[in-house]
This record gives structure tokens, sequence and C-alpha cells, in this order.
């Protein structure tokens, strides 16, 4: 879950609506919304729109749940922290670790790391959380029991097998977070405990909480105390665009329409910054003729243009994605240097055409008819609501209909469009993938051991893609744990990738980081990306130990 | 007698008829709340299915027969326990509504009986003066409010007096540094963040009670007790209202009976706009998140007050006006 890119979706209509009264106000008759910072708020103290109230906040700090207060994955640790943007692990609360072989994983514990309350952190936590998690399936949200087979803690050292090769499993057993033995024993279930008064081990502890505001405070005991120089975080339930522009937030993370005219208009140090986190493409059902037949799936590609799809659907913001399966430029050292134009397939009209009349289609100058001769005409299924995600979608249907293909737009509510996709009611979806581990991306995407036929469900692999080339890359890549190796599997993957299509890349959904640099600085920006502007998840652990305080001395 | 029992039959059956809707509806929504929650996750990106299943895990999701679960759902019904809510997993239902319920009913139920009162005043008023300013400017400003739509309205004075001359708080039903208490404070604190969802919904629910009033009003003036009442010389006012209002509010009183029925139901739109913590605000949360047991304990509540509501009114109009017993 450390690695999922967040993407590009509005998700409320009423804050669609007000937005657009906003610019069309800001715009229209000139009326300029000027940020108005809380003069109360000191230079220590942090204002971070990263928990948003539904409209209060309800006390659940228990981080495996997914109804927990966002803080609650900064008030608990992982053992390895891994960067959003290409993968990177980082060690955190284990020092270092090894993967003698590609079965086994051997992590080592930190040393000198304390819980709030002053008790030590020590290996029996570590094996009290797997344990947990093992008796309670609920909590395992990333399945780190899927993949483990045994678990021996022996003082700092944590020795892990696995049940079958599996080398990728690092990531996903890592960035489980610890929580305090000494604590917990004693709940009768951890599965339902809310934890309202969170004892954890990260840089900041629970302060005050009240049903429309929490405030987390420094630990002076953490680990990494000396490097984190901001005093209080204070996180408002009221963190709609509008309270974004006008409270003087220090730290965001919104898709916010026309951010130049909004956001950075509203205060002259606000900034923004969006790196890509995932690929949006058209996912074809790989059991529904002729999305099967990878001719009509390379028409299709070469029939879009990548570049206006996501100048329609995200503003500008955004790249064309690469059909190298990779983000660009995050993870640039990943890439095959063989893929032509970095993995990009641009628009090629004619080469769509032959595409098409090779797969036996044929075109007559208006209309694209399938080998039968019926017109070609197939339905894209998006969610409701996600209104960039209709914007590309209506894009495609333009271009698709300058070849003759007519597209219907189906756009269910999201856990509708989420069913159709796991059962596999669909022809051609929109949808997420990839992301910032690589591997894991092509694995879940392409994987024969997730096929499910239609009308059974399936949350990996929806699109229904089978291939003994990439199920054999997979297996190979899971038996390494050589770097040289890995690297070389993974430029075959994303070569398979380009060729086969088992869904065609649009452009990158984005991570969209807002932040101010008037009080605090060292934000991470395209020439530092040493980590997303996440608010939540455990990406804000590191961005919070390298940012400092513009005036010192006015505190 | 036979009216009273002949309603009261009708009250039982249609109070079955709307719980097992109740019970239909919802898992007649395309996906379940597990699909739901994954939808919700996946905001940040691919969800896998191990992720799935934690989820499926915590949520327990429904299982078995439709008809065991409904007997479940009668049982519970029964007992008042509608179980945890998923959308809000693991709080429970009755915790949510009974924390959402206060606001909702303090401030819909109060803005609805002053609408109501001011409203109604007002149609005597214009009724009483028809043809002179004081007919036209109710009558016309409260239509041409009434045309607007409640969110447009709230959006337009959130956006002026909220967030560009920042007169009002532009979010919740207190402020963020206070822990809700019974002292002066707090209560001055609550009036002035209700100030401006209290005014939206007035605004825009005047007119129809100065419609309503007005015109059954103006059919009473010209009945013949009222012109006898006025030959006997009897003060004008007296005549307005005790003669003429009496009568004519007959209409208006069903309307606002019906509208208290429906005060649990919050105004969804209002507190979506302001962030207020009230049922109207729990149950778009219900909904988007295929929350059936909160919809249910929602719609129940909705459906069981505005029956009680109707079946008060029936009562009173068998008691009010002889006709209608027959």
């Amino acid at each position: 879950m450390a690695s999922a890119p967040p993407l590009l979706r509005r998700r409320t209509l009423l804050g669609g609506a007000s937005l657009a009264a906003t610019s069309l106000l800001a715009s229209g008759c000139s009326l300029q919304i000027r940020s108005r910072p809380d003069p109360t708020i000191g230079p220590d103290t942090m204002l971070v729109a990263g928990d948003k109230g539904t409209p209060t906040f309800t006390a659940n700090f228990n981080p495996f749940h997914a109804n927990k207060r966002t803080a609650a994955s900064i008030l608990y640790e992982p053992l390895i922290w891994i960067n959003p943007l290409d993968g990177e692990l980082v060690p955190w609360l284990a020092e270092s670790w090894d993967q003698p072989d590609p079965q086994r994983i051997v992590l080592t514990l930190r040393e000198g790391v304390s819980w709030h309350d002053g008790t030590p952190l020590t290996g029996e936590d570590v094996d009290y959380t797997f344990r947990m998690l093992q008796d309670f399936p609920a909590n395992d949200v990333a399945g780190a029991w899927g993949r483990i087979d045994t678990l021996e803690v022996d003082g700092r050292t944590i020795a892990i097998t696995l049940k079958s090769p599996d080398s990728p499993a690092l990531p996903v057993i890592g960035q489980t977070v610890i929580v305090p033995r000494h604590l917990w024993e004693g709940v009768a279930d951890p599965s339902t405990w809310r934890n309202e008064e969170p004892v954890g081990s990260g840089p900041f502890q629970l302060g005050t909480f009240t049903a429309l505001q929490y405030t987390l405070d420094r630990f002076p005991g953490h680990w990494q105390a000396s490097s984190i120089d901001i005093e209080h975080l204070v996180y408002p339930a009221a963190s709609e665009e509008l309270d974004l522009v006008t409270k003087g937030y220090d730290w965001a993370y919104a898709y916010m329409s026309d951010v130049e005219n909004t956001w950075m208009a509203a205060n002259d140090a606000n900034r923004y910054w969006f790196p890509p986190g995932g690929i949006i493409g058209l996912h074809p059902n790989h059991d529904v003729a002729p999305f099967d037949d990878v001719d009509v799936r390379r028409g299709l590609a070469l029939a879009l243009d990548g570049r206006q799809v996501a100048e329609v659907a995200a503003e500008g913001y955004m790249d064309e994605a690469s059909q190298s399966g990779l983000l660009l430029p995050n993870q640039e050292d990943l890439l095959d240097p063989s893929l032509p134009e970095r993995g990009i397939i641009g628009q090629d009209t004619q080469a769509a055409i032959a595409a098409f009349e090779k797969a036996g289609f044929t075109y007559d100058g208006t209309t694209m008819r399938t080998p039968e001769g019926e017109p070609f005409t197939f339905a894209i299924t998006t969610a409701n609501g996600y209104t960039d995600w209709l914007r590309a979608v209506q894009e495609v249907q333009r271009e698709l209909g300058a070849i003759g293909i007519a597209v219907d737009i189906d756009a269910p509510q999201p856990a509708a469009y989420e069913a159709n996709l796991s059962s596999g009611d669909y022809q051609v979806a929109v949808g997420s993938s990839n992301g910032s581990d690589a591997f894991q991306g092509f694995s879940n995407l392409m994987s024969g051991e997730y096929y499910v036929p239609v009308g059974e469900t399936s949350q990996n692999n929806r699109i229904r893609y089978r291939s003994a080339e990439a199920d054999e890359l997979i297996t190979r890549y899971r038996a390494s744990v050589d770097e040289a190796e890995q690297s070389e599997i993974l430029h075959a993957l994303q070569r398979l990738f380009h060729t086969d299509l088992p869904v065609i890349a649009l452009y990158y959904g984005g991570l969209w980081g807002l932040y101010n640099q008037a009080r605090f600085t060292g934000w991470p920006t395209a020439e530092d990306p040493y980590a997303p502007l996440q608010t939540y998840g455990s990406s804000p652990l590191l961005v919070l130990t390298r940012l400092r305080r513009a005036q010192k001395e006015a505190s | 007698m036979r009216y009273f029992l002949q309603r009261g039959g009708w009250f039982a059956l249609t109070l079955w008829a709307a719980i097992t809707l109740n019970f239909l509806l919802p898992r007649m929504m395309p996906g379940s709340p597990a699909d739901a929650a994954i939808a919700k996750l996946s905001q940040n990106g691919p969800v896998t299915e191990e992720t799935r299943r934690a989820v499926e895990a915590q949520l327990g999701v429904p299982d078995g027969s439709l008809i065991q679960q409904y007997v479940d759902y009668l049982r519970q019904i029964l007992s008042l326990d509608f179980g945890v809510s998923y959308a809000f997993y693991p709080e429970p239902v009755s915790g949510l509504v009974a924390q959402a319920l206060p606001y909702t009913l303090v401030l819909v139920g109060l803005v609805t009986i002053a609408s109501f009162v001011i409203g109604t005043l007002l149609g005597v008023l214009a009724a009483w003066r028809r043809g002179t300013w004081m007919d036209a400017l109710p009558t016309v400003g409260g239509s041409f409010l009434t045309t607007f739509p409640y969110f447009w309205t709230s959006l337009l004075l959130l956006f002026f007096l909220g967030y560009v001359a920042h007169l009002f708080p532009t979010f919740g039903a207190f402020s963020a540094t206070t822990q809700p208490g019974l002292d002066w404070g707090t209560v001055v604190d609550a009036v002035y963040h209700a100030a401006l969802p209290a005014t939206t919904m007035l605004i825009t629910s005047l007119g129809g009670w100065v419609l309503g009033m007005r015109n059954a009003m103006i059919t009473t003036l010209g009945e013949d007790h009222v012109t006898f009442a006025e030959a006997n010389g009897i003060p004008g006012r007296t005549v307005a209202l005790k003669y003429a209002a009496r009568n004519a509010i007959l209409p208006n009183l069903t309307g606002f009976g019906m509208a208290l029925g429906g005060v649990v139901g919050g105004s969804i739109l209002v507190e979506q706009v302001f962030g207020y913590p009230g049922i109207g605000f729990l149950l778009f949360n219900a909904v988007t998140g295929q929350d059936y047991p909160l919809m249910q304990a929602i719609f129940l509540m909705i459906t069981v007050s505005v029956l009680v509501a109707n079946l008060l009114v029936d009562i009173l109009y068998g008691i009010l006006d002889p006709r209608t017993r027959r």
C-alpha cells in the first residue's frame, strides 16, 4: 500500500461545483481569493490539509484500519520506508536487511528506538505485530502472511522464510508498521479496536483531539529527533479546496483545477509539484473479443494521441504515459534503453488503420467494420464522478471516432465500477495501473496466477490477461536476488508491455502536492525528488525529517 | 372510532411496506460495500487482492440468503440494534445516528418552525392587504427565493459571506478548538456556526408557506361568515386572525406536520456545503459508502417519522374537521 500511487480523481460533485464557482467568480468578476493565515499559528507549527472530516473526525488511530485517521500512518513507523515515486527502499525501523536466497529475508532492527511512553521498541514488538497480523487477517492489509511461511525473532534479528522463492516480498513485508506489544497485547480484538489514545514510535505523538481538528507534537525521544525541526502539526477537518486556498495551509495534497489561478494566486509563496504516481490507461478485457487480438489493441494505441488526452484530462499538468509501464522520469534508471522513444507510442492514424486491417477489420473512410462486417463499436467503462477520467474517455471517443470507431461511455458509480472490473463485466475500462514498484505493477496486471474467468472476481489482473512469456519472466524475477538479473528481466517485461499492450497507456496520474515555502523550507521538488508530497501513508515520515523552519529566532 | 381504526390499520401496513422496501432497496444498488471501500482506497492507487480480502474480513460483508438477512434485519429493528457501520467501521450505527441527530433536530427543526410561523404570518398579511406592496413583496420575493436551489443559495452565501467577507465560519457546527460542552460560550459558538445554513434554509423555504397561506386565506376571506363579521363591525385584526386565518391554516398545518416529520432526514445539500455534522451529511456518506446498515437506520428513521407525522395529522384532521370522518 505504501507504494500505491494516488491518482487524479475528483471525488465530489459539490467540491467541483464550489471550485467552479470560485474560478468563475475569480476570473469573471476579477475577484481574487487570497489566503488569510491564522496569526495565532506560530512559526514552529505546520498546518496540514492531510485528513478530511466527514465532516467530523472519529478518533480511530488503528494503523491497520481503512478508516483510520491519516496521521496514524506517521504515529507508527514501518520497518522499511518505501518511496512512492520510484519504489526505493529506505532503512527505517529496520536498519538493514539481507536476502541470502530468494526464499529468505533477514532484517536487523534499529537500536535505540523508543515508544512515545518511553518503553524501548524491541524485537518482541516486531514478533507481536506479525503474530497479531497472522491471528487477525483483517489487519493484514498488505497481505504479509500470504507470503510468509515462518518468522523467527532473535534479539534484533528478524529471520523470515517465505512460502516460495519470492524476492519481491521484501517491500510487501517491510512496509508493515510495528505496534507496541505492551499496549496491544491486552486488546481482545485488534481488528475492531479504535486505539483512541495511540502510543507509537513516530517522530510525532498525538497532542489534542477534537471532532474538527487534531494536533501532533514533536516526540523528543525519537531516534531521528535531531532532524525534526517542526514542533507541532495541525490537522483541521475543514480542508475543502476553498479552505486550502484561503486558510494559509503549509502543506496540502489535492488536485485543484487551474492550480495557477487558484492555489498559486492565493499566496506568493505557494508552490506545487505533480510528479507521476501511476498510469491511467485503457484496460481492455482480454476475455472479450476482439480485445484479445493484439493487432486490435495496437490499432487502438496507434489511433490515440496520448499527449492530447493528457492535455484534455489533466489540464496539461501531466505527460503522456510511456508504454514501458514505468513512471517517467521517476524510474528512468529502470528503463530499457532499447525501447524507441522511451516507450512512448505516438499517434499514427495510417499505421492504426493498417493494424486493424491486419486483424481482419475493414475501413472505408467513414466506418471501421469488424471481420463480420458490422460497424465496430464498443463501450468504455469509467467511474462516475472521476471527472478527469471522463474527460480522457471523451477525448478517446473523439479520436477513435475520427477513424470510424464508435465508442459508448458507461459511467456507473465507483462501487459498481469496481464490481464490474473485478468480475470482468466490461469491454474496455479506464483504469490506473503500475506505480512505484515496477515489478509489482507488472505482476499485478499480467500474472496468470491471478487469472479468473469472467464472472469470478479478482482484484489483480482484472484485465484477464494470459501470457506464457509474462508468467515465465515473473517466476524468474521472483526467484532472483541478483540485481543485474532482475534489471534484465524488468527490461524484458517492459518490452512485452510495449509490444503486447496488455493495457494501453494514456497519461500519468499525478501526485498532487501543494506546499507553501514561506514558513518551512526543504520541500521535495522536481530538482530534488526525494519523496512525493503525499500527506497520507508513511510518506510524510521522510519529508518531515527534511523540512526546516524558515524563521528560527521568531519562535 | 372506525375512522381512527382504519387510519391505524393503514399506518401499520404502510410501515411494514416501508420497512421491507428499506431492506430491499440498498441491496439493489450495484456493487457491494467492499467494492465501495475499495473504490475509496483505490483513490490512492491500485488495490491488491490481499487488501480486498482484509477489507472484506473487516466489514464482515453480509452473507446468508436474502431471507435469512431479512429475518435478521427484522429482529434488529425490534431491538433497535442496527449493527456496525461499513463506511465508518468500526463505529456502531446507533452511535453515529445519536451523534448527528441533535444537530439536525436543532438546526432543521428550529428553521422549519421559524419558517412556518414567519411564512404563515406573512401570508395572512399578504392576503389581508392584497394588492398593496405588503402583498407583492412577500409573494413575489418569496416565490423568487424559492426558485433558487438550496445548494446554489448556500454556495453563494458561503462564498461571499464566509470566504470573501470572512464574516461567518465556513465549516462545521462549532469551532475547531472548542470541545463541545453545555456552557454559554459553546451555545454562542454553535449559533454563530448555524447562522449561514439556517439563513439558507429559511429564505428558500419561506416562500412556500407564504403562498400557501395567502391563497387559502383569500378563498376564506370571500366566504359569508367573514363578510358577516365585517358587517357587524368587528375590528379588522380580529376578523383577519380569528375568522379567516384560523380556518385557512388547515392546509398549511398539514404541510407543517409533514415538514416536521421530514426534519430528521436533515438537509443533505445544506449540511454538505457547510460541513454540518447532521443526519443529511451522514446519509450522504452512507449512500456513497454503500453502507447498508447506516442507510437502513436513517431511512427507517425518516420513514417512521414521516408516517407518524402523517398519522398525527390524519387524527388531528378527524378532530378538527368532522367531514373527513365519513
